[in-house]
């Protein structure tokens, strides 16, 4: 099998697209009419809790899955088979085989992607090498912890340089170190022009990385664009509160949404064009406070308005 | 093609490398001859055991002629002990004989009537029925001649005219090729050998069709199978494991080959048995590799398909016997074939192509059948494979989504129907 060449768009221009892709298990509809439009060289977010839908998305464009209708397509042409040299993929199931050799894992998995033995090998070393576990590199599996097997996936999906690198929840299991270390490395990646769909259900994660990000609930896509277009599209405010030894806030505040004790603070988000110093007086009133900011809203309480506003158009 | 041959690598080098590949080619002669040559030999020696047979003689004419022709004849395990008629009678040495029988320092014993030219008679004591064969055997041919011997220098024939009328008839077995030539044959020889390569193609299948089950499980439990699929259709990595862990059966064997061979030149024996490799005509030892690659990947392919549905070892018991069975059944029916090889019954049943490699080859080492029938044999075993293979990688591809679930053959059945 050859590896079609493809012609890859311009900086900014969509590198991947779905369009109305559909996907039932039985009665379940996991996907239902999904249309999105990835730019080449973002990191873009495929957020959603658990149960989403995002999974069975990226088993579809990994022609795991065959979705039950719709079309996408890789730089403009249907995506096939062989197509899927181009894309690396770290599936949120992850394995190794245990009694491999870390080199011989990662070149095996190269030489599947189309890359020569050699060549493979070679790559290998210069990927253990970046992930700081050169020392292992004719260790098996086994004898690595969960950290450094997962810096060993990690590896594996770019190995075969490619243009689309689709990672479901990456960072799962890491400590923060390493969370770094792979963020850079990300981040490394997307500047030599690599296209990257960063999939989680940890929206806080997302906020810091993705360019463009899309939410999927229920198997359909509520909201998507760049991060700019996102926040454009719900301009409210948040508002952080404490106050000294505990308190919170007096119940009726006008234009208050939602309301949630998080690590100590109150997230208080307001309606749109509602002043967040307009709030000050009666929050002064419940006592001194410690903590008082005028925030952008976070992505999780984008998602929780963009959820509701969905429910409600259900409804109507 | 290329990935398919990275699958095939990986998947041969693994196998070929591993201590059990090690171990199992170092044991398999050993433990397989364990199966086949064990037998023959307790067979062939079950009998030699020595023993001691009375002998009441009343008359006395008799018991030096037995000794000499049972020498004569070779049975060199029976030590015959005359029992002395004294005072008593015979009654009395039959007594004594009864009583040496029950404390088993006499194994059985015979009473040869004092009038035996006359009346040919003999009275055989003992106490379990295996010593039919000492009887039946050894001591019966051995007085029969006595008699007729007597009788006939009783009779005053002449030497010359004794010779002519005690000749035997001298055989000699050809058997008959499809290659128009013709060869002399040993039975026994033929048949140990067509069952020692029947038995080969059993344990090779069963062992490594086996193997790739565990394969693919293994792809399943380490959850690689996802990242796989990321890079490579199912069919493709199907075929890699598949072929992958055939050539490593198939270099298993071809040591063993080598060895076989090597030694077989040397001639060694194995008590009266003898390795024949004259018996390896070019039918058979081409419809032998091609039962043996046909039989293995029909059996893989199957076995590899159950376990892309399966989560754990435990999950594929309840499939793996029944799949085992398509190549028990035919060993039972091994013999029912060889009663009558060209019946209709043996040949549809050499038909079935899970059937094929046991029984049709079975076939062909007997007698030959048909070339059209060999022939059709391996085609219907060709499109079962690409059926399995097609089956396979469609619960390959369903299978990826069943984590969690025991499968049943219901859910089995569903796959391959929808």
């Amino acid at each position: 099998m050859t590896s079609t060449t493809l012609e890859l768009p311009a900086r900014g221009e969509p590198i991947l697209t779905l369009r109305a892709v559909t996907k039932s298990y039985g009665t379940k509809q996991a996907a239902r009419d999904v249309n999105l439009s990835i730019p080449r060289g973002s990191v873009y977010g495929f957020l959603g809790p658990n149960g989403a839908g995002k999974t069975t998305t990226i088993r579809s464009i990994m022609k795991i899955l065959l979705p039950d209708s719709g079309e996408i397509r890789l730089a403009g042409q249907l995506l096939d088979g062989s197509m899927r040299d181009r894309i690396g993929y770290l599936p949120e199931e992850r394995g190794l085989y245990r009694k491999m050799k870390c080199v011989d894992q990662l070149a095996y998995l190269a030489e599947l992607k189309g890359v020569p033995r050699g060549e493979a090998i070679r790559r290998a070393d210069h990927w253990l090498e970046r992930m700081e576990l050169a020392d292992y590199r004719d260790r098996k599996v086994d004898a690595l912890s969960k950290g450094m097997q997962q810096k060993i996936q990690f590896a594996a999906t770019f190995i075969a340089k490619p243009d689309l690198v689709i990672l479901d929840e990456v960072f799962s299991g890491l400590d923060p170190l390493n969370i770094e270390l792979l963020r850079e490395m990300i981040l490394e990646e997307k500047a030599k022009g690599t296209t990257v769909i960063f999939s989680t259900h940890m929206l806080a994660e997302a906020e810091k990385i993705c360019d463009a990000i899309c939410l999927i609930e229920g198997g359909e896509v509520i909201l998507d664009g760049t991060m700019a277009e996102v926040r454009a599209r719900f301009p409210m405010q948040s508002v952080r509160v404490a106050w000294e030894g505990g308190g919170e806030p007096p119940a009726g505040l006008s234009g208050v949404t939602r309301r949630e004790f998080i690590e100590g603070t109150w997230h208080l988000t307001l309606d749109e064009g509602v002043d967040p110093r307009s709030l000050l007086p009666e929050l002064m009133a419940a006592g001194p406070l410690t903590l008082f900011s005028a925030n952008r809203p976070s992505l999780n309480e984008i998602f929780l308005a963009a959820v509701a506003e969905r429910r409600r158009e259900v409804s109507a | 093609m290329t990935k398919v041959f990275t699958v095939i690598r990986k998947e041969y080098l693994e196998r070929v490398r591993s201590k059990s590949f090690v171990i199992g080619t170092l044991l398999g002669p050993a433990l397989m001859s364990m199966f086949i040559v064990l037998p023959m030999l307790l067979a062939g020696t079950g009998g030699d055991d020595q023993r001691t047979i009375g002998v009441i003689d009343p008359s006395g004419l008799y018991f030096d002629q037995v000794v000499s022709v049972l020498q004569d004849q070779g049975r060199t395990s029976l030590d015959l002990e005359q029992i002395a008629v004294g005072a008593g009678g015979p009654d009395a040495a039959v007594e004594e004989l009864k009583q040496g029988i029950l404390d088993e320092s006499i194994h059985s014993g015979i009473l040869i009537d004092p009038d035996f030219m006359n009346n040919a008679e003999v009275t055989f004591y003992n106490k379990s029925v295996s010593s039919m064969v000492v009887r039946d055997e050894m001591l019966r041919p051995a007085l029969n001649r006595v008699l007729r011997e007597g009788r006939f220098a009783v009779a005053d024939v002449p030497d010359s005219l004794f010779n002519y009328l005690a000749a035997r008839t001298s055989w000699t077995s050809i058997s008959v090729t499809a290659e128009g030539g013709e060869q002399e044959q040993d039975e026994a020889v033929s048949f140990a050998m067509a069952f020692i390569l029947i038995m080969i193609i059993y344990i090779m299948v069963i062992m490594y069709g086996a193997h790739t089950l565990t394969a693919v499980i293994e792809e399943k439990s380490s959850r690689m199978v996802e990242v796989l699929l990321a890079s490579i259709s199912p069919d493709q990595l199907m075929l890699g494991k598949v072929l992958g862990i055939g050539l490593a059966g198939l270099t298993q064997f071809a040591i063993w080959a080598g060895t076989f061979l090597l030694l077989s030149q040397r001639g060694v024996s194995v008590g009266e048995f003898s390795l024949d490799v004259a018996f390896l005509t070019p039918t058979i030892l081409i419809s032998f590799v091609m039962f043996f690659l046909l039989g293995f990947f029909l059996y893989a392919t199957m076995y590899a398909g159950v376990g892309a549905l399966c989560n754990t070892p435990q999950d594929a018991q309840q499939f793996q016997t029944p799949l085992a069975m398509g190549m028990v059944i035919p060993m039972m029916l091994l013999t029912l074939v060889l009663r009558a090889p060209d019946s209709t019954l043996a040949t549809v049943l050499s038909l079935v192509p899970m059937f094929s490699p046991v029984l049709m080859f079975m076939r062909v080492c007997v007698e030959t059948p048909p070339f059209w029938q060999i022939g059709l044999s391996w085609v219907l075993m060709l499109v079962s494979i690409l059926l399995a293979a097609k089956g396979a990688g469609k619960l390959f591809r369903m299978g990826i989504l069943m984590y969690g679930e025991s499968p049943t053959w219901v859910t089995l059945l569903k796959v391959l129907r929808d």
